[in-house]
This record gives structure tokens, sequence and C-alpha cells, in this order.
């Protein structure tokens, strides 16, 4: 063999792990498009299920709340419900929230504190505070299985397996300063199921770019033909607390009236 | 201190006896629950335990149907010292079928709550005793005044305990995006006033006249209305989301709860007398209230104007000592959420007389704030509150900061101070003598 000839084989074969990455990189969808498919996925229009709330403190302290909870499309828009059902001195706490596809418009969100038996307008600007405790933010609670497409620069980073499942690894960066502190992230991997585009597990990192929680999508099963999580694990690495949704009686099929998404059901309870 | 001490120990251990896995849910459609409150007070001006007091309150609940449901709240009550109602109050300012029934001095039983709630059509019905609670102001009342309060602490319980249900038809109709709510309430109980010589007993030339020294007072029974039917209150209210904000308006036929305290001077052969004759006057209230969240920032108030207030005035010989007027009045609240898990809250109240008079002992303009700052620690289990009230003319005010921990999943602990500053003719400055420390206990069950 020629040695000019050796020697460009030599370097193909060098270079091939290089080809091969671009190669398996432009195969993989983009970030962008993994977003609109996890957010193009059914959910139903309409879903009623009980969650019950653990939550772990560092010291092992576990409080416990069962919820009933509806989430319901009115055409783009969506609301969701949270009624409290015990222990005796939360019961009947209850969260209203209308999530507009707007990505101007603020969504209006609302809580009823059965101790001063009103009905309280909160502000929807503090996604990333934390919700009643647990270690979900306000966000995570609106959006559920969804993500906000807009507040991030979405990037594929390459493929892992997860629970034995083929995920694409996504990595979010927020779009600018004051997004990332209103989500109280400054980055997020995601590994998104790359046969039913949902997530199945994410890491965050806070603003400061110190790791902050992860959070796992577990017990994953199709529900009258929605995939369905029936588990939210999240674990804060800061605090050491932990929170677990553990779904039942998930229903997508149920009539679920309209009047339910008001400040008065609120205040009447379920 | 010690007793307290004891109370708290002793408190402790019964909620450490409370069965971890108690469910307030049982199967089918029947739940039971029960909350245990304890609350001990120390008197720090007085240097005296103020008040040791166990409430429990029990609660059933039936759904009949996803629309239908029966629920009965009781309470039995009990307070160590018997500061707060010395003896057995007679309780004439309470309907005589919603009256607490006292087992003793320091013991009594009450039907808080009992009602049936269903959906007929477009109407939804709650009928039996309620609380019905309007408006979207903290600490003072403009629109909440469909229930009448227990004034046992003055302001400082909590609203959902010291508000009084009442037997109420409460029918809402909703109408798309509204929802018109008609209200009657035969049931004729008013504030429930502290009696002469309880910690909390009003003295404040504002709300209670004042004999001049060496006359002697003939205080008469309050004058209640008799009528199931013409005396009854009626209210609606309409309320609707627009463009973003929540809008009310409202409108309120009914009693003021408090009497107005009508007096004549008389000269008797033992010397002069005042007689000071209570009894209850219609309102008119009309009024609106408005909420909406503007980035970290939520404006909320209420606006109302009532027809017929009746205040006291320096001349016995003008009208019994009262005169009437209407009044402006409204709230103005801003909440700002700014920093994770804090809330500030800041209100301005103020009441306009329409129709003052030099003789009246109150300022026509009438202007109190309020401040509040508030913030949650480790995921809201911890919760540090400030909370200042301050009536603008008076000088005077009430000062509370509490911190409150949750220490397991159904039982909280809390210690705070009620402290009150300013002038003593105030609202406020009239209870100078009761800062307190106070300490309690939350168990659900």
């Amino acid at each position: 063999m020629q040695p000019k000839m050796r020697h460009t084989l030599i370097a193909l074969f060098l270079l091939f792990p290089l080809f091969a990455s671009i190669a398996a990189a432009e195969a993989l969808p983009a970030g962008d498009e993994i977003a609109r498919r996890i957010n193009a996925r059914n959910e139903g229009e309409v879903v009623s299920r009980f969650v019950t709330m653990a939550m772990t403190d560092r010291g092992g302290t576990e409080r416990v709340r069962e919820t009933k909870s509806f989430r319901k499309y009115f055409g783009k828009e969506k609301r969701v419900v949270i009624f409290y059902l015990s222990p005796a001195n939360i019961k009947d706490t209850a969260f209203l929230t209308y999530d507009y596809p707007e990505a101007d418009r603020d969504d209006d969100q609302w809580l009823y504190l059965p101790a001063a038996r009103k009905v309280r307008r909160i502000s929807a600007s503090d996604r990333g505070d934390y919700f009643l405790g647990t270690d979900f933010t306000y966000e995570d609670i609106r959006k559920e299985t969804k993500v906000g497409i807009e507040d991030y620069a979405w990037k594929t980073l390459g493929e892992e397996m997860i629970d034995g499942h083929r995920c694409f690894l996504v990595e979010q960066i927020p779009v600018n300063e004051k997004t990332a502190n209103e989500l109280g992230y400054g980055k997020v991997q995601s590994w998104v199921d790359a046969e039913i585009w949902m997530m199945r597990q994410a890491k965050f990192w806070d603003v400061a770019g110190n790791p902050l929680k992860t959070s796992q999508f577990k017990d994953i099963k199709p529900i009258q033909d929605i995939w369905t999580a029936h588990q939210l694990i999240s674990e804060n690495h800061k605090t050491g607390h932990k929170t677990v949704f553990t779904f039942k009686d998930v229903d997508y099929g149920r009539n679920v009236k309209d009047e339910i998404f008001t400040e008065d059901a609120l205040r009447r309870g379920f | 201190m010690l007793a307290l001490a004891g109370w708290f120990i002793a408190a402790s251990a019964l909620a450490a006896g409370a069965s971890e896995d108690t469910k307030s849910a049982t199967p089918n459609n029947l739940r039971v629950s029960a909350i245990l409150e304890s609350e001990g007070a120390y008197g720090i001006t007085r240097d005296r335990a103020s008040k040791l007091e166990f409430i429990i309150d029990p609660q059933l609940e039936y759904r009949f149907s996803e629309d239908t449901r029966f629920t009965a709240i009781a309470r039995l009550y009990a307070e160590g010292f018997d500061h707060l109602e010395p003896g057995r109050p007679e309780q004439r300012e309470i309907a005589p079928n919603s009256r607490r029934v006292l087992l003793g001095d320091r013991t009594d039983m009450e039907l808080r709550e009992l009602y049936l709630s269903t959906q007929l059509g477009k109407a939804h019905l709650t009928l039996g005793k309620q609380q019905v609670v309007w408006g979207k102001a903290d600490g003072l009342k403009l629109l909440d005044v469909v229930n009448p309060q227990n004034f046992r602490e003055f302001i400082l319980d909590n609203f959902d305990d010291s508000r009084i249900p009442l037997w109420t038809v409460n029918a809402e109709i909703s109408l798309g995006k509204s929802n018109l709510q008609f209200l009657w309430i035969p049931d004729r109980t008013y504030h429930l006033l502290p009696e002469s010589g309880a910690t909390f007993a009003f003295t404040s030339p504002l709300v209670v006249p004042q004999a001049p020294p060496g006359v002697a007072v003939d205080f008469r029974s309050i004058e209640r209305p008799k009528n199931i039917l013409t005396d009854s209150d009626v209210g609606m209210r309409l309320s609707t989301f627009w463009h973003g904000w929540d809008l009310t308006l409202n409108y309120l036929y009914h009693y003021a709860d408090f009497p107005v305290f009508f007096q004549s001077l008389s000269i008797t052969p033992s010397g002069a007398v005042v007689t000071v004759s209570p009894r209850y006057e219609r309102n008119h209230l009309f009024g609106g209230s408005f909420s909406n969240a503007f980035g970290d920032l939520t404006v909320r108030g209420e606006v109302v104007y009532n027809t017929d207030r009746f205040l006291l005035t320096r001349n016995r010989a003008d009208s019994g000592g009262v005169t009437k007027s209407g009044e402006m009045a409204y709230v103005l609240g801003l909440d700002w959420s700014g920093l994770q898990d804090t809330l500030v809250s800041g209100q301005l109240f103020q009441s306009w007389l329409l129709n003052s008079t030099n003789d009246i002992v109150r300022d026509t303009l009438d202007t109190t704030t309020s401040l509040l700052f508030r913030r949650h620690f480790l995921n809201e289990t911890l919760e540090a509150e400030v909370l200042w009230l301050r009536n603008i003319n008076e000088g005077d005010g009430l000062v509370r900061p509490k911190v409150s921990y949750e220490l397991r999943d159904n039982m909280k602990v809390w210690l705070g101070f009620d402290v009150f500053h300013g002038n003593r003719n105030g609202l406020f400055g009239q209870f100078a003598q009761n800062d307190r420390l106070v300490t309690g206990i939350e168990i659900g069950f």
C-alpha cells in the first residue's frame, strides 16, 4: 500500500467516530422539535384523579395530603383545580389556575384558604415558587406533563436509556436572565421517551449553576389510550426534601362541569 | 406561666399519642374528621395567665351524590380561667335557637354549622346554618358583615372561629361567566359583645356611651327584632370574572350587628340617672369588590355605602345621644410577592361620614392602615409573620408577631404576641392593658 493511501486510511479511521457521532446527532430530532412533540402529545380534553402528595424532609418526617384534582381545556386555555381532602386541618384548601396559550399573558391563579374562608387572588409571576410546600413549582403544577417551549433554548444532547426506555436527552437553557429568575432554574436536562414523547426524568440546576433537584416520572401506562404517569417524584438536593405525587382513579372520560373551575366552586369545596 | 408550660407539655403529649395513620376520610360517602385546638395566653401587662382554651370541632360530611352533600360541624369549648366570658353569658344578642349550650361557667357546646348543599339545574343551594363570607379585605371588615362575630377576644381570634354561623337560605345561580347569589337570613343573631368585667369588654367612648361622673347608669336589656319574616336579613351578590378582574356587586338589607345605645337622662329622688336602651337598627349596604394580579403585585379592594350608620354623640339631648349618618367606606390592598416564599401586604381603610356633626364622637374621616409581612421556610412548614394594624385618627394600633410550625402531618404549633399601643380611647388602645403572649397547638384527626 502506498504510504499516501495508508495515511488517508489511518486519518479516516481516526475520524470515523467523529463522523459517526455527527451522523447520529443529525439523526436525532432537534431540541425544540422534541419540545413540540411533548406538547403535542394527547393528554385528554379533561381529566379527574385523586392525588396523594407525600412530602418527606431530610429528617424523615413525612406529611401526606389527599387531594382531588380536575383539568379541562377550554379551547387552548387550560384550567386546573385542586381540592385538598385531608388532613383535617388543611382540608378544603383549594387552588385554581387558568393557563392561557398567549406567551405574553400572565396566568390567573386563586387560592382558597379555609381558615379565612376567602378566595385569594395570587400572583402568577412567581412561577418558580414551590407549590404549597411541595418540591414542585407552581409552573410544574400548571404545565403538568407539558413544557414551556418559549421559556428555553432547547438542544438535543443525545440518547440514553431510562428505566429500560430509549430517551432523548435534551438540555434547556432559559432564554434570558429574567425567565431564569422567574422559573428558578439556570439549566434543565430532560430525558424524553422517544416513543411516547413523555418526560421520564429531569434534572434542574439553580440560577447559580448548582444542582437543585431531580424529578422522575414513574409508573407510566396508558389510561383510556392516553399515556399517564402515576407517580411523580421530585427530590431537592439542597434541602434534602422530597415530594411524591401518586395518582389514582385517573379518568379522562368523565364529564367535568365548567362551573368547577370557578372561584365559587373553590369556596364550596369538593 | 408554669400553668401554660404544663399545658403545652400536656398538649404535645396528646398530639404525640394521636395515631399517625388517622385519616379524615372514611370509605364511601361519609367523611368524619375533627380538629382539636388549644391556645393559652399570658397577659404581659397584668402579669397573669389570661386564657387557656380547648376547642374540639368534630365534623361530619355525607355525600349523597356528586352534587348533594350534608355537613355538620359541632364545637365543644372550654376555657380554664373564665376571664373572656366570666360566669354564664346571657347571649341576649343570639337568637334562642342558635345559642350555645352552657355546661358550666367555663364550658359550652355549640352547633356551628349544619347545612345541605345541592345543585338544582343552574342553581346551587346551601340550606342551613352556615358562614357566608364576602369581600377581599384582611383583618378589618367592610363587606364581610353577613355573619356576626363573637368579640370575646376582640379581633384576635381567627375569623373562622369568631364568625357566628347563621341559619341561611343561600342560592347561587350560575349565569355563564357570572354568578348571582341570593341570601335570606331569618336568624336574628348579632355580634356577641363581651360583658362588663370581661378581658376584652369594650370601654372606648367611640363605641360605649360614657356617663358623666357621679351619674348612675341604668343599662336596659337589648331590644331584639322579633319577627322572623319582617326582621330577616336579605342580600344578593353578583360576581363575575372580566378581563382578568374578579368583580362583585353586593347588596345587604340587614340589622347592623352592633346595637345602637340610645340614652336618656332623668332626675330621680336618688339623683341623676342615664338610661341606656340598646336596640338594633336597619341598614342598607351597597358595595362591591375587585381584585387582579399584575406581575408580582395583587390589587384588591372593597367599596361600601351604608345608608344608616348610628354614631354616638356627646350630646344626650340630641336624639338619645346618637345621630344617624350615611357612610362611604373603602379598603384598598396591595400584595407584593416579588421575593420567593414572601408576602408583603398593605391595606388602607377609610370611612367617611356623609352627615357628620361636631357632636359625633368619631372623626368624619376615619383612617386605618394595615401592614403584613409573612415568610415561609422549610417547605412551608415554618411560617413567620408580623401584622400591624394602626388607626391614624386615634394614633393607636395592634402589632402581632407570630411564628407557627407544622410539627407533623396533622399538627401545628405557634407562638406569638398581641401588643396594643396608643390612645386608650381608641378601639385598639382601649386594650393597652391586654398585651399578651400566645401559644397554641392544633391537631387534625
